[in-house]
């Protein structure tokens, strides 16, 4: 009887702890006030937020195998509408939600325009990594972090090579700081309570893939 | 019995937070991963920053209320289309015709109007609009663009979009 109670009170923590507290309900805890900031003429909060809230939007846009060109248009056009709505949003927390959703709005439409005119023209090929190196890149690059750069291009790698439907979830997920579930679930169209489950069948099928490859 | 099944419990209970463990160092290793091979551009970054300028409270924004992109039907055989986009706010509708030749617009109610063709936070263009509420330009930029209109009562800006 007592073990049993223990076993659930401890599990309910765990996922307490899983769905509730990711790092990003506490980073994003700010976003409210800095929207009202920015509408008041605030150019440096509205530098916060792109800062804090691009990675999310530059995420949704990758994680939908648009090519390079089209992705860029994506997060301009979020960031553009954004900018056109401030004062006017209902709920200004949850911006992060609001561009993640009006993000993926724009890449299924560019999605659905490319098929439409340009049949042969598959996503999936255009979109290749840029090959400009950013000053990250480059660092990495310098000898003492040669091995440290092979394991991280060694994970990329074995992520793009995952199915579409984890690229995508993951993608999203390790935008950085890391987002609430809320947001996750507006940038993908999907339950948030299908994410938590989803997220570990996900990083354990990675898991597996580095293991077999000898890494890890 | 019921020993032995606490402690596979217990067991479990561990794997499963080991394994949460793991997931979440993954996580974090593969969100770095992203920072360093995939991150924002930094022209693309700037762009946003830039944005901010196009805040505009005293405008109205006119939402796109038709696109021939997602609510048209096909027509068989052609293959490039003109774009139609209708955009609304209370009292005025804007109808936009794209085609790579250029641009045509109907402004309603009639009247003329001072038009700007946005491209990001640059002017790409500048149209008017006669005594009927016509206007017509070159096709606009690639990438987003948005219409901002002066009219003699108000200044309506179209929600933005790529042609």
């Amino acid at each position: 009887m007592n073990g049993l109670l223990a076993v659930g009170t401890t599990r309910s923590t765990a996922y307490d702890g899983r769905s509730y507290t990711r790092g990003g309900t506490v980073d994003r805890a700010d976003v409210g006030a800095l929207v009202q900031s920015a509408a008041d003429g605030d150019a440096a909060a509205w530098k916060s937020l792109v800062d804090g809230l691009g990675p999310l939007v530059w995420s949704v846009a990758r994680s939908h195998g648009l090519s390079d060109a089209d992705a860029h248009e994506v997060y301009q056009t979020a960031w553009f509408r954004f900018a056109q709505h401030l004062g006017r949003i209902r709920e200004p927390e949850k911006t992060g939600s609001w561009l993640a959703s009006t993000a993926r709005h724009e890449c299924l439409k560019l999605l659905k325009a490319s098929k439409r005119w340009t049949p042969t023209d598959d996503p999936q090929l255009l979109d290749r990594p840029s090959e400009e190196r950013t000053p990250e890149e480059s660092v990495l690059d310098s000898e003492e972090a040669a091995a440290q750069t092979e394991r991280v291009r060694l994970l990329w790698q074995e992520f793009e090579e995952l199915g579409e439907r984890c690229r995508q979830l993951l993608r999203v997920l390790i935008s950085s700081p890391p987002p609430s579930y809320q947001e996750v679930s507006a940038a993908l169209g999907i339950a948030v309570g299908s994410i938590g489950p989803m997220r570990q069948r996900c990083l354990r099928r990675l898991r597996a893939r580095l293991e077999a490859r000898g890494t890890k | 019995m019921s020993d032995l099944n606490d402690e596979r419990a217990e067991h479990d209970e561990h794997d499963e937070r080991d394994g949460e463990l793991h997931d979440g160092l993954l996580e974090e290793e593969l969100r770095q991963a992203a920072a360093i091979l995939d991150p924002v551009p930094a022209e693309l970054r700037r762009t946003a920053v830039d944005a901010f300028v196009l805040h505009d409270l005293d405008a109205r924004v006119a939402e796109l209320t038709f696109d021939s992109l997602v609510d048209g039907i096909p027509v068989r055989g052609e293959t490039d289309p003109p774009r139609m986009l209708t955009f609304q706010s209370d009292g005025v509708t804007v109808d936009v015709e794209v085609t790579a030749e250029g641009l045509i617009g109907q402004l309603l109610p009639p009247g003329p109007a001072g038009i700007e063709v946005l491209s990001g936070p640059r002017e790409h263009a500048r149209l008017t609009a006669d005594d009927m509420g016509r206007f017509a330009g070159e096709a606009p930029p690639a990438g987003p663009f948005a219409l901002r209109l002066r009219t003699g009562r108000a200044v309506v800006v179209t929600e933005w979009l790529r042609a």
